[in-house]
């Protein structure tokens, strides 16, 4: 564990040798080893370092033996095949999710113009943002308080929208399980659809390394910050953004561009027409509870015919 | 009384984002939740998309034959399962419906 946990240090980037390497006799870095004490956050790490899946077979970071004669012929410094540092790793994970910001941005924006227009103060628009961090569940929670629905039906509604959020730290646990509860803390509240989908592809299909929730905390922070100024700006212009422009209609089209492209399966198809029709049926139900109905009635449509329609052979 | 509801919202949403990475619960959610659960954003998002696109905002009844908004939707629905993008699924579905309202 101790090669490893100083492979991770020196992998971070923090403290490259000045020291020529072949002037260390092909031990790269000597100094190092030794400088620091292990203070309690690299107690943690190596705690960490321990409790992932490691192929024992493969060291982390493979230093290769050189020779001064090696040295000299290459004349640069040969860069040993090292783990990915903090930086790299949360930069990695800004540059993964940003794709995804171009649909986040513009459903900031709506909803920030939305949350105004429904009736909410800007204040409560900007920091309900922050608060729940989910699109739907904001949309919703606007909405339905605008339409001056009874608390507990709204708190109720944001409450079935969100439980989704337990399949995302379920899968993230056994990669994010080790880290002291202040990283734990920050990572859950930044786990949305978004952060999640990205990071879970690098936790799940690249080879782990010591600062692997970095990715993490760049994808969410990306999304956490595109989606608070967004929506800000949308409280800001919505005001002069005229009614006949029907912008709030973005925020169904928004939902269709989800949607649409995840409806494979038939429970999927099943879960999406219960849902659609039990909206429409529900209308007149008091408070505005046909999203409740709708969403409750969906996925145990869904669920029922995922269960009973388990095809005992594999179609394809 | 909307703060208390907002932060309790709030409060609930973090513990379900939070609670499988804490020490509180060790095990993961059952098969049968964890099924259910993935049918959530299909079943909450239609259930917001079906009666904004078939309700008429200004006279608040089913509109069928003259709405511009489900022509305006269906356009959309085949945007995004050909592009896949959302900001090109909102261009496309608004452009249509600023056209479709100008036209009738």
């Amino acid at each position: 564990m101790q090669v490893h946990l100083a492979a991770g240090l020196t992998g971070s980037g923090l403290n490259l040798p000045a020291v020529p390497p072949h002037v260390t006799n092909g031990n790269l870095y000597p100094a190092q080893r030794s400088a620091r004490p292990p203070t309690r956050f690299y107690r943690q790490l190596a705690k960490f370092l321990s409790c992932i899946k490691m192929r024992p077979s493969r060291p982390l970071l493979h230093l290769p033996k050189r020779t001064a004669a090696m040295a000299e012929t290459s004349g640069t410094s040969l860069a040993p095949q090292k783990t990915r540092s903090a930086r790299a790793e949360f930069w990695a994970g800004v540059r993964d999710e940003t794709p995804l910001m171009f649909g986040v941005i513009p459903f900031g924006l709506v909803f920030g113009v939305l949350g105004v227009e429904s009736g909410l103060s800007a204040l409560q628009t900007i920091l309900l943002s922050s608060i729940l961090f989910g699109g739907a569940s904001q949309v919703v929670f606007a909405q339905l308080w605008a339409a001056g629905v009874p608390a507990f039906i709204v708190g109720g509604s944001v409450c079935v929208i969100n439980m989704r959020h337990l399949l995302y730290s379920a899968s993230m646990a056994i990669y994010l399980r080790p880290l002291p509860l202040r990283w734990r803390i920050l990572l859950g509240y930044l786990l949305t659809d978004e952060a999640f989908a990205i990071s879970i592809r690098r936790f799940q299909h690249q080879p782990p390394g010591p600062f692997q929730h970095f990715h993490l905390l760049g994808s969410g922070l990306l999304l956490w910050t595109g989606w608070q100024i967004s929506t800000i700006f949308g409280v800001v212009v919505g005001e002069t953004i005229p009614e006949s422009w029907s912008l709030s209609f973005a925020i169904p089209l928004t939902f269709i561009a989800v949607v649409a492209p995840i409806l494979k399966s038939r429970s999927d198809l099943a879960a999406a027409v219960t849902a659609g029709s039990l909206a429409m049926i529900g209308q007149p139900l008091p408070w505005n509870s046909w999203l409740l109905l709708a969403a409750i009635g969906g996925i145990l449509a869904g669920w029922l015919v995922h269960h009973f329609n388990q095809p005992a052979v594999d179609p394809a | 009384m909307i703060w208390l509801v907002m932060i309790a919202a709030g409060l609930f949403t973090f513990a379900t984002r939070f609670i499988m990475l804490s020490n509180i619960i060790s095990n993961r959610p059952p098969p049968w939740l964890a099924d259910a659960l993935g049918f959530v954003p299909i079943a909450v998002l239609t259930a917001i998309i079906v009666p904004a696109v078939l309700i008429d905002p200004a006279s608040q009844t089913i509109a069928l034959g003259d709405n511009p908004r489900l022509f305006a939707a269906i356009l959309a629905i085949v945007t995004a399962l050909v592009t896949r993008q959302v900001i090109t699924t909102i261009g496309v579905g608004l452009a249509a419906l600023w056209l479709l309202q100008w036209l009738m």
